[in-house]
């Protein structure tokens, strides 16, 4: 009797340690007496906040009955969704753009895991006469970024855009009566000028910032052509003398540096190299629109007031800033394509647009024709920038299949930090570079 | 013997829920590892091609892992020299000498074990902070630091040994209290009549506290290995995430940065073998070399 009792009760143990395996219930049985549909989106907390997806999926709601839409909103987005992706629950669409530390778009378009947006592009905005492809603004939908693939197909599409350029404190340039450069040549005067009053031409928040700056500066020193022949890895690029002076140029800058600068260059103390232009230690730094919402509330010198400009041209070129924007896709395994496209679509029509820009924090606008309209006063500043003159540059390196141990952005934009700290020669940077380009180019899609 | 059968039987029903948990949990997602660090794999899809040992082949050749394993060999190194030193000793004057406030400076040594390791991280960015630091502003009394400072976290020689002095700060009050409670255990009349043959107290401890607690220092060698390797990633992670130019990427970070923001999950994962490889070995070398006939009291 005992035995069979101790036997029950072991028995009972290894069924209740089990009982926590059990394989969760379908989501989808609600029911089933209506015909809800639900649309899973998933998007990524930035610094425009929340409020504004959840005000969308209510719009969105309120336009088609009989669909739910199941918001997950995080901060860490791919926290969240990437080990229900492993267990084969994906969302229809997500909001997640590249150049995030976890990298889990760059992932899905390694591991082709996107659906072509083809079809979404050709259909009308929901409530609008015109297609979302010619809602869109013009050269967006022609990035690298956009299709990565290069086979004319887009597989991203382009979510809130704002220029990237240098920001400054232009009431110190005013009282001190120096000229905004217009050129690096200016610049360098400009350099040597500050330099005599204890203050230093440039700081940046990380090296991350320097992808902007540099596709900007490699299409002002080679154009257009010069720069997809850098992104697509095109063999012996980096021996020209347009990709030369794209890494002097830098170089020179890194020696305009404000010292302290590469010490606090990592994702933990970056903002206080922001906080040298608000205390006028230093002049420029690299950065986006964000920028002006992120350091809402330090405290700064007497009279600063935000400057924004497009990079200074090199010889007699042009100017240029470079275009950065948010990226949205679905995934090839999501359950509702139709209503993902729709879901899709209706982001670009007007009333959309405008949630995005009145319930974003700080305003988050949306690469439409009809975007100018719908930008507060504060952010034209920023935007005006390309009517002044400035080029927009756009894309970025190309997606490859993944090459172990090797990280193109590293390479050429992390190793500034060693520019600036004089722990490597332009020569060594220049040789890094190579070895990853020359790997990648054998990898491309 | 019929009774011994069904005691044997009863044990092994008991054993077997741990057994089974252990083996799902534990070996299985281990031998996981092994497994996966044989495939090209992004980590998501199912698109994974088997490549052999070509990971292991491409590691050998990859500078910045040789990189990340230096550092973490220098971490390793350094902060077990310097904790091991300081925790022996502090607990040492601890439990041996009647000082002032002696429960005082126990809380205090051990409050950094309390407190997490993003925490600790933010009072040493602030501590290493170039311009308003502790640091700084204490050698600016000596030398000429505020017209060329320190970059505690931006030299490159510098910052593997910056993340090392964090390191050893939350690290000696865990281990001080594990000296302490053996020391506490080690009989008072040894060190009487050690006293009363003449012996100071620096010869006390080298020859009775130390050979007494040798078991427990042993465990702690184990113990360092495994928890510098796990904690030097955390505090790279939250204090300079592998910056400047990778030059404070460790072990782990290296591979978390392989296995995900370089879609190289495979890769990756052979990174986790090596380090799973090291650290088994290290703690044995280790082990073996430290073996002594256990002294009894």
């Amino acid at each position: 009797m005992k035995k069979a009792l101790s036997l029950g009760l072991a028995a009972a143990f290894v069924l209740t340690a089990f009982a926590g395996c059990k394989a969760p219930a379908d989501s989808t049985s609600n029911g089933g007496s209506t015909q809800k549909k639900v649309l899973k989106v998933a998007a990524l907390e930035s610094a425009y906040g929340a409020d504004m997806w959840r005000e969308i999926a209510k719009a969105f709601e309120a336009a088609n009955e009989g669909v739910t839409v199941d918001l997950t909103i995080s901060k860490t987005l791919e926290d969240e969704i990437s080990p229900q992706m492993k267990a084969g629950n994906y969302p229809d669409v997500v909001h997640l753009g590249v150049g995030r530390d976890a990298a889990l778009t760059e992932t899905m378009i390694k591991e082709d895991g996107l659906r072509d947006l083809s079809n979404m592009l050709n259909m009308t905005v929901p409530g609008e006469s015109k297609t979302v492809k010619e809602k869109i603004i013009p050269g967006f939908l022609d990035t690298s970024i956009t299709n990565p693939y290069s086979d004319g197909k887009t597989y991203l599409a382009p979510m809130f855009y704002g220029p990237c350029g240098l920001f400054y404190d232009a009431n110190l340039l005013k009282t001190k009566g120096w000229d905004l450069p217009k050129t690096w040549d200016e610049m360098w005067e400009l350099g040597e000028k500050a330099k005599a009053e204890g203050i230093a031409l440039f700081t940046y928040p990380t090296t991350g910032y320097f992808d902007a700056f540099m596709y900007a500066l490699m299409y002002e020193v080679g154009g257009v052509d010069f720069f997809n022949k850098v992104t697509r890895y095109e063999e012996g690029i980096w021996d020209t003398a347009e990709a030369q002076q794209v890494l002097d140029i830098v170089a020179k800058l890194a020696s305009y540096t404000e010292k302290t600068t590469v010490s606090n260059a990592n994702d933990s103390n970056y903002l206080k190299n922001q906080q040298l232009i608000l205390d006028n230690k230093a002049i420029f730094m690299p950065n986006g629109t964000w920028v002006v919402g992120e350091m809402a509330d330090v405290p700064r010198v007497e009279g600063f007031e935000w400057g924004f400009t497009a990079l200074p041209a090199v010889g007699d070129g042009d100017q240029y800033s470079y275009t950065f924007f948010e990226q949205m896709w679905s995934p090839k395994e999501a359950q509702n394509p139709e209503l993902a496209d729709k879901f899709m679509a209706f982001l670009y029509s007007d009333e959309a647009a405008k949630i995005f820009a009145e319930k974003g924090v700080g305003g988050a606008v949306q690469p439409i024709t009809t975007a100018s309209s719908l930008v507060n006063d504060d952010l034209k500043l920023f935007y005006s920038i390309y009517d002044n003159g400035a080029k927009a540059a756009m894309g970025a390196f190309v997606a490859t299949e993944p090459v172990e141990g090797v990280d193109i952005a590293k390479s050429v934009f992390g190793t500034v930090d060693s520019i600036v700290s004089g722990d490597k020669t332009v020569e060594q940077w220049k040789a890094d570079i190579i070895k990853a380009s020359d790997a990648l180019r054998g990898a491309l899609k | 013997m019929h009774k011994q059968k069904g005691r044997g039987r009863f044990a092994a029903l008991c054993v077997l829920p741990a057994t089974i948990l252990f083996i799902i949990f534990m070996v299985i997602p281990t031998l996981q590892v092994f497994w996966m660090s044989m495939f090209k794999w992004g980590g998501i899809s199912s698109n994974k091609t088997f490549v052999g040992l070509s990971n292991f082949k491409t590691l050998m050749a990859d500078e910045n892992f040789l990189r990340s394993f230096q550092n973490t060999v220098l971490l390793i190194v350094v902060v077990t020299v310097i904790t091991f030193a300081f925790a022996l000793v502090f607990a040492g004057i601890l439990t041996r000498e009647k000082i002032k406030g002696q429960n005082f400076f126990r809380i205090i040594f051990y409050i950094p074990n309390i407190l997490s390791v993003v925490v600790i991280a933010a009072i040493f960015n602030a501590i290493y902070d170039p311009n308003q630091g502790l640091l700084n502003s204490i050698l600016s009394l000596f030398t000429n630091v505020k017209e060329d400072p320190i970059l505690w976290l931006g030299d490159q020689k510098l910052v593997i040994y910056s993340l090392a002095g964090a390191l050893v700060w939350q690290a000696i009050g865990y281990y001080m209290v594990m000296y302490m409670a053996s020391m506490s255990a080690v009989p008072e009349s040894l060190y009487e009549s050690a006293g009363l043959e003449g012996a100071g107290r620096m010869r006390q401890f080298f020859q009775i506290t130390i050979p007494l607690i040798w078991t427990n220092i042993r465990t702690t060698l184990t113990f360092f290995i495994i928890s510098n390797i796990n904690l030097s990633f955390l505090f790279v992670k939250a204090m300079t995430n592998g910056k400047p130019d990778g030059q404070s990427e460790v072990f782990l970070s290296y591979m978390y940065g392989q296995a995900y923001t370089n879609s190289s999950y495979g890769y990756g994962m052979a990174i986790g073998v090596v380090v799973f490889i090291f650290s088994f070995a290290l703690a044995a070398i280790v082990n073996a070399v430290t073996k002594r006939e256990p002294l009894e009291y």
